[in-house]
């Protein structure tokens, strides 16, 4: 109890048994035309017009960065409707009439070994950005960016550690198809020039380094080498997960690309991999519906699903007369949303129905679990004090902003105080 | 179907205040069946006394802590003020009262025992907020006070020698025979054992290690502050043997151990986390506070037995290590020089120190 926690209870043992179910036939698919990084956005296409698979439909629009929208079936658009993205917001989202043919857009043609090889990374670059490829980990970060870095890369990482308890979608992923995940890993080491590539995996995993290792024989000419790494929460944060596998500390707040390395999540990886070789943009995820309050089940779904027809098809929740909370991702870091209204994107790859559970909050009795337990070395119970009397450059002095919102420090408190959104809250203070 | 905000994270370890608490419970049960064993009904009674004013007390102070929904019907109302008690407001005075008890002779008027109890939960708990916000150790708090107030109690005059405090065979080394000669006296053996005169909970090794490993492999005391308070006593003793006793040096040094509070205090009351600072180095510092300052009474002090002072004395220190601008939970150089000359300090400080006693 007094003491640094690092294990929470992973909950994908019992996933990873159930079968992945595919659920790819839906009759209408939703494209959000805005996401939570691009607040604008707009469509290029008119009702009653038949798209393909592939076809861009329209341009999301960041900051600094735009993003093309993509057909994941073929059908006719039928208007929009407001619907639930990834952060639980309301947004417009296209609506195409899913005619079950699955016709290719003419753009979408493999490319040949010899096209591959002449690429450059320029080239690498515009294909990830048209592809519209984001950091499929949830961060959901445009991947050309990363990849376009002018530093000299040494080293790719592919991050298949996946901490998150409850989640199985990069798990699946490395044991169904992990050609896929070393061809992008290539790919990523060519258009970035890095001469050294490693896939970081959780140590328990054996199926998986077997798997990959395995695979990884018809590629010796590459110096690509599976590191296992702790099993640890959050092991999968790229700060941790490169000082394990590389040994390499890189401050927080620095970019990786500085030290010569980039971090790719696995499935980022492998769509990096479908754009190069098959011209494809992201069409399926695999997601998990789990939790105490519902049917547990895996899918591979196409982007574009309605997640209460996935619910739907495990027939609903468990219980409906206990109060639910609904969260998209895991448990630890994963987002709160108020129904399943919610249409699945590039990172939706979980939802998590949990019965309500009553925490009653006592007092602190200074135990100091959450500052043993804190992975950026800062002080939750101190932090929260200063919060208590709005002291904002003591806030400021311990450090706020190191924190990654983990989650790690509410897990551990024995007096159940929710610090992490204390540190949410004192964060935002400060910036004030 | 109701679905229910929450932040993240949606889970929470399977921990609680209040199975800490009843560890330490747990951990406190062989050094009262002990005591029990040995003094029988004279120790039943006291830890049942303590018990009850403690627990009454809190409860009492709790109520008249919380304000109360406006309502003509007094049951209302009473309830109302108890709305947030729980579980933890027994369990945790409990423990205060159980520790209380244990730091006590067996034969010490009742009165003495309600007074230390009352004072230790009203003043030095409650008045400053309740649970989790007393800066004193509420056991320790209790027993200076009475020790401080009816000191006549402790000074033996009364009727033999079961009636002193803590340090029965530590007032032998002072006052009577010398130290080679105590070990006649209190052979070891019995000291580890508990077949000596002393406080309460206090005399036998034995029960309290065995609460200390419950602790430990619970998880539910945290071991710096145990090791760091042992290893300094030790080391500072040691150096002190070696100055006084050369030849017997080790015999000296686990008398000291095993005599007193020292065990008692380390395993039950340093590791208090209230009072405790909240950073791994802040907790070595602590546990080298308390060790030192336990020593230094006993070598140069007034006092036979000084856990219970350099325990207070110690939790004024605590807002200083945890002062945030220097706090850190990082072991940082500025940490390993300071604690390395501290040590140093003190030992020299014993070492020629206690040249003149000698
Ligand atoms: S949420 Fe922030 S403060 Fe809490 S443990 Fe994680 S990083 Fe540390
Ligand atoms: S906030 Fe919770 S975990 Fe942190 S010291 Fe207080 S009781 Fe312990």
């Amino acid at each position: 109890m007094i003491e640094k926690t690092r294990f929470i209870p992973d909950g994908k043992k019992e996933l990873k048994k159930l079968p992945i179910i595919n659920y790819t036939d839906s009759k209408y698919l939703y494209y959000p035309v805005t996401s939570s990084r691009c607040a604008d956005g707009e469509t290029c296409v008119r009702g009653g017009q038949f798209v393909k698979v592939g076809e861009v439909i329209g341009t999301r629009k960041g900051a600094f960065f735009e993003q093309p929208m993509h057909a994941t079936v073929s059908g006719e658009v039928v208007g929009t409707e407001k619907h639930m993205d990834q952060s639980g917001k309301s947004v417009d989202c296209l609506i195409v009439k899913n005619d079950f043919k699955y016709e290719l857009h003419k753009t979408i043609k493999d490319r040949t070994d010899e096209e591959i090889n002449a690429l450059t990374k320029e080239d690498f670059v515009s294909i990830v950005r048209e592809k519209s490829l984001v950091g499929l980990g949830g961060s959901a970060f445009p991947t050309y960016i990363k990849l376009s870095t002018k530093d000299k890369i040494d080293v790719v990482v592919a991050n298949g550690v996946e901490c998150e308890p409850n989640l199985i979608s990069d798990y699946a992923l490395m044991l169904t198809n992990p050609k896929a995940i070393i061809e992008g890993l290539i790919y990523a080491m060519k258009a970035s020039g890095a001469k050294k590539g490693i896939i970081a995996i959780k140590k328990k995993y054996k199926e998986i380094d077997e798997r990959l290792s395995f695979e990884l024989r018809e590629y010796s000419d590459y110096d690509i080498e599976v590191v296992k790494i702790g099993n640890f929460y959050p092991q999968g944060w790229e700060i941790l997960t490169i000082k394990n596998a590389l040994g390499i500390k890189i401050p927080q707040g620095e970019l990786l690309s500085k030290y010569g390395v980039l971090n790719f999540n696995v499935s980022t990886l492998a769509s990096i991999f479908a754009a190069v070789k098959h011209n494809l943009p992201v069409l399926e995820r695999y997601i998990s519906l789990s939790g105490d309050g519902i049917t547990n089940q895996n899918f591979r779904a196409r982007i574009g699903t309605l997640m209460t027809e996935l619910v739907e098809s495990v027939g609903g929740y468990k219980d409906i007369e206990i109060p639910k909370v609904l969260i998209l991702g895991g448990p630890m870091m994963g987002v709160n949303v108020s129904q399943d209204d919610i249409v699945m994107t590039h990172t939706t790859t979980s939802l998590i129905v949990q019965n309500q559970v009553d925490l009653h909050e006592e007092p602190c009795i200074h135990c100091a679990s959450c500052v043993y337990s804190c992975p950026v070395g800062i002080q939750p119970v101190q932090i929260m004090n200063a919060y208590k009397t709005r002291d904002k450059d003591m806030i400021k002095h311990l450090g706020i902003n190191k924190c990654i919102e983990c989650g790690l420090c509410s897990f551990v408190c024995p007096s159940k105080i929710h610090l992490t959104e204390t540190m949410r809250k004192a964060k935002r203070f400060a910036s004030k | 179907m109701q679905t229910i905000k929450q932040t993240s994270p949606y889970v929470r370890k399977d921990v609680s205040t209040k199975r800490m608490m009843i560890d330490v419970l747990i951990a406190l049960t062989p050094v009262v069946m002990f005591s029990i064993y040995r003094f029988g009904m004279d120790s039943l009674i006291r830890i049942l006394v303590s018990l009850v004013v403690m627990v009454g007390l809190e409860a009492i102070a709790f109520g008249m802590m919380h304000k109360p929904v406006k309502s003509d019907d007094f049951k209302e109302r009473f309830k109302s003020r108890y709305k947030d008690f729980t579980i933890n407001n027994i369990t945790a005075p409990a423990v205060s009262a159980i520790i209380f008890a244990m730091l006590l002779p067996s034969k010490l008027p009742i009165y003495a025992v309600v007074a230390g109890a009352g004072f230790g939960i009203i003043v030095a708990k409650m008045l400053f907020g309740g649970m989790g916000s007393n800066i004193f150790n509420i056991a320790a708090a209790g027993r200076i006070f009475i020790g401080l107030a009816l000191a006549d109690m402790f000074t033996g005059t009364y009727d033999g020698v079961d009636l002193i405090a803590g340090g029965t065979a530590l007032t032998a080394i002072r006052t009577g025979a010398g130290f080679p000669y105590t070990l006649n006296s209190y052979p070891l053996i019995d000291m580890f054992l508990g077949n000596i005169p002393g406080s309460m909970g206090e005399i036998s090794a034995l029960a309290i290690l065995i609460g200390m490993i419950y602790l430990l492999i619970r998880k539910s005391a945290d071991f710096r502050v145990i090791v760091s308070s042992l290893a300094t006593f030790t080391l500072l003793i040691f150096v002190a043997g070696l100055k006084l006793y050369p030849e017997q040096v080790v015999e000296y040094t686990l008398f000291h151990l095993l005599s007193g509070g020292i065990l008692f205090g380390a395993v039950f009351m340093i590791t208090d986390p209230v009072t405790s600072p909240t950073s791994r180095p802040g907790r070595w510092i602590y546990g080298i506070l308390v060790g030192s300052i336990v020593v230094l009474i006993r070598l140069f002090g007034a006092y036979p037995e000084g856990v219970a002072f350099a325990l207070i004395f110690s939790n004024m220190f605590v807002p200083l290590i945890d002062y945030p601008q220097w706090a850190t939970n990082k072991y940082k150089p500025a940490f390993f020089i300071g604690t390395s000359v501290a040590i140093l300090a003190l030992v020299a400080i014993v070492f020629f120190g206690v040249g003149g006693i000698a």
